[in-house]
């Protein structure tokens, strides 16, 4: 089942004098349980490509279909709704809300989405067992590591059930062993609820452990392995 | 989590920035709220002073007196009309005057005088004329057998000061003289030997006697049981002349009224005009006299009085001064505008650099599906926190010294009490407790408040989630 279909699509800035041609003609389909990572050079448009499917910018041209929905449809305020039930986000970093607890930065979109109460902690101390932080859910963000703050993101963008994860370097900030910790949590997630992850990375870590590796170069797909598994 | 819980923690995320703020919003509603009471304290004490002192808080005209102040704008009133009047409820009395213009006479001096016809007792009672007759004089006799007693020489050398001053009571005196509590026993018999006059009241079956202002007997020499000859312009155009004997003098705290004023009884005063009955107006002494009752009264009243007579107010019988009062206030006013563009910078400066702050998270908020009007929502809680304890705060704290200067008000001494009386003021600093006032200035910081939770409203609506989550 295909959860992302990109066709064709180009995304100029006019930001500057210079017009940059970020994405430059790129057709692409994600099936659901892919674990795929998108590499490229710096400037290469992997951050430009994943706020795209995202739903967080809109193409100069072309078309982007998530979970059945033509985004370029889709009103800002509606596209804000479909970001909150469709897709999880995990950034860099600034993922957190810093005047919240653990639970209650897992917990936000439930109340967003005025869950109620006992439906909510449950979910919230489901998920914070997944990413293995039971015991850390009153800790607001500055007492965790960079690497349980990661952790704590993923879950927060795994709540609400969404079609796929997006991750633009989630890894970039962390050291080698939270890096790999996250990895595995992501994976054991991949596999056992066959969530979708898309990655945007320099890291080899990273690349090591993906199924589809896409790369970008000046905007254009110059290559999109698969590889099979052992 | 609701927005509010959001809201109050995000106050205390950045617990300096929200203080100042709050303390900035509390800083100028304290100083804005303490100013315009004694401002308006001010205002209230010296329209008591002129309406206790002088106009009333109502009197009863002819129609064209207020703008025409000559006699044959004056009436006759009838007593069934008075005794209507006395018994309404909130009216103690009715008090005829009968005012016009003469040439006072004495020796070889002359000077234009305002002579007062009036009921001395009524006057007393309403106005407290009695009261100010002098008791104490530093004429130069008094002041050479002063210099030498046995006083301190401080005190010597401050009579020499205030020679020529008249004192109605010791207060005053002992406070010019820099007179203390613990001297004044051994000095004040001294002053009361060398320095007291013997002046007494009119009477109300006194038809030659006088009293006559502090100013006005220094300018013409004339002393008590001195002999003062009024000529004037009678009514209708007759000739008024008249002997008088100057048997008080009085010290009236305006200077243009003490330097002019001549009080006879109104009997008196309608002999030498050739106009019996005749009054100018007639003072209505209430009971209650704030706003409502005063209109109030009014209005049962005003169905007695007929065409032309007319009820005037005290706000048109002073009509000067209200509109002097009122230029007065707009300087007032100006200052405040002054402390909340203050305090308009204030909140603006920490609604930008707050906005510029959280860029990032209000970028990660809404990508993850918080819709902007929820944010903007949560920001103005934010921001109406911060502004409604300033504010709270600001009118909790004024209200322990507008309450105790109303009760217990500041009072000047020295110069400066000089300087206040002499322009017809009590010399104290009262406050006006809260009312309309403090109502008013809130709303002032609340729309203050608005304009800036529109302001970052607006900011947030014009987020673009890329920029703001680009480094
Ligand atoms: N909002 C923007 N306005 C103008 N130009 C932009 C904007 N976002 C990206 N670009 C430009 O588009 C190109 C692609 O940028 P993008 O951030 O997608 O690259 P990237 O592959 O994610 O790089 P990195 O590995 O450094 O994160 C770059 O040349 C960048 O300068
Ligand atoms: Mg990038």
């Amino acid at each position: 089942m295909k959860v992302v279909e990109i066709n064709d699509v180009h995304k100029i800035y006019h930001d500057t004098e210079v017009e940059v041609r970020a994405i430059n003609g790129v057709t692409l389909s994600f099936e659901k349980g892919e674990f795929t990572v998108i590499v490229g050079p710096s400037g290469s448009g992997k951050t430009t490509l994943l706020n795209l499917i995202g739903g967080l910018d809109q193409p100069t041209n072309g078309e982007i279909l998530v979970a059945g929905h033509r985004l370029s449809e889709l009103r800002p305020s509606e596209l804000i709704d479909f970001r909150m039930e469709h897709v999880g986000f995990v950034f860099q970093s600034y993922n957190l809300i810093p005047v919240l607890t653990a639970s209650e930065n897992v917990g936000f979109i439930m109340s967003l989405q005025k869950w109620p109460k006992e439906k909510r902690i449950a979910r919230t101390n489901e998920l914070l067992g997944s990413v293995g932080l039971s015991d850390r859910g009153n800790s607001r963000p500055s007492q965790l590591s960079g690497g349980q703050q990661q952790r704590v993101a993923v879950a927060r963008a795994l709540a609400t059930r969404p079609e796929f994860i997006l991750a633009d370097e989630p890894t970039a900030n962390l050291d080698s062993k939270s890096a790999e910790a996250l990895l595995d949590i992501m994976e054991k997630l991949n596999r056992d609820e066959e969530m979708t992850f898309i990655f945007s990375t320099h890291d080899a870590k990273v690349m090591k452990r993906a199924r589809r590796i896409i790369t970008l170069e000046d905007g254009k797909v110059v290559s999109d392995e698969t590889r099979t598994e052992n | 989590m609701t927005n509010f819980q959001l809201a109050w923690r995000n106050l205390w995320r950045n617990k300096r920035r929200t203080m100042i703020t709050s303390a900035s919003v509390f800083f100028a509603v304290f100083f804005a709220l303490l100013m315009r009471s004694f401002q308006l304290g001010a205002y209230d004490r010296l329209f008591q002073n002129v309406i206790e002192s002088y106009t009333g808080y109502m009197q009863l005209q002819e129609k064209d007196y207020l703008d025409d102040r000559i006699l044959d704008n004056g009436f006759f009133p009838d007593t069934s009309l008075v005794r209507k009047i006395e018994n309404d409820p909130n009216i103690t009395e009715v008090l005829p005057r009968l005012e016009s213009f003469a040439l006072a006479a004495a020796g070889s001096r002359t000077q234009g005088v305002i002579v007062m016809g009036i009921d001395p007792k009524g006057e007393d009672r309403a106005t407290g004329l009695g009261h100010r007759l002098v008791k104490y004089r530093l004429d130069d006799s008094a002041v050479n057998s002063l210099q030498h007693q046995d006083i301190p020489a401080r005190t010597r050398k401050l009579i020499k000061v205030f020679s020529g001053y008249s004192y109605s009571g010791t207060a005053r005196l002992m406070a010019d003289l820099g007179i203390d509590e613990k001297d004044s026993a051994m000095i004040l018999p001294a002053i009361r030997k060398f320095a007291s006059i013997r002046n007494s009241y009119l009477d109300s079956s006194d038809t030659s006697g006088i009293l006559i202002g502090n100013g006005l007997s220094e300018y013409l020499k004339a002393g008590l049981g001195d002999t003062i000859v009024l000529i004037g312009q009678g009514y209708h155009g007759a000739s008024a002349a008249g002997r008088y004997r100057v048997k008080g003098i009085v010290n009236l705290p305006a200077p243009d009224i003490d330097n002019r004023i001549v009080y006879l009884i109104v009997t008196a005063a309608q002999q030498l005009y050739d106009a019996p009955g005749l009054v100018t107006s007639a003072v209505i002494c209430l009971k209650r006299n704030d706003d409502n009752s005063l209109e109030k009264t009014r209005l049962r009243i005003g169905r007695f009085i007929k065409d032309p007579l007319v009820l005037v107010p005290w706000r048109k019988l002073n009509e000067l001064l209200v509109n002097q009062m009122e230029a007065d206030n707009k300087s007032g006013l100006i200052l405040i505008g002054i402390l909340y563009l203050v305090i308009a910078f204030g909140v603006f400066g920490t609604v930008l650099m707050m906005l510029a702050e959280r860029r990032r998270e209000f970028g990660m908020l809404i990508s993850i599906g918080m819709q902007k009007r929820k944010l903007a929502g949560m920001i103005s809680l934010e921001l109406l926190f911060v502004g409604i304890i300033g504010v709270a705060a600001g009118i909790a704290v004024s209200l322990p010294p507008v309450f105790y200067a109303h009760y217990h008000p500041i009072r000047f001494t020295g110069q400066m009490a000089r300087m206040y009386e002499d322009y017809g003021f009590d010399p104290v600093m009262p406050t006006l407790l809260p009312g309309g006032y403090y109502l008013w200035q809130t709303v002032v910081v609340l729309v203050i408040l608005i304009i800036a939770v529109g302001f970052s409203a607006r900011r947030i609506f014009r987020i673009n989630i890329i920029n703001s989550m680009r480094t």
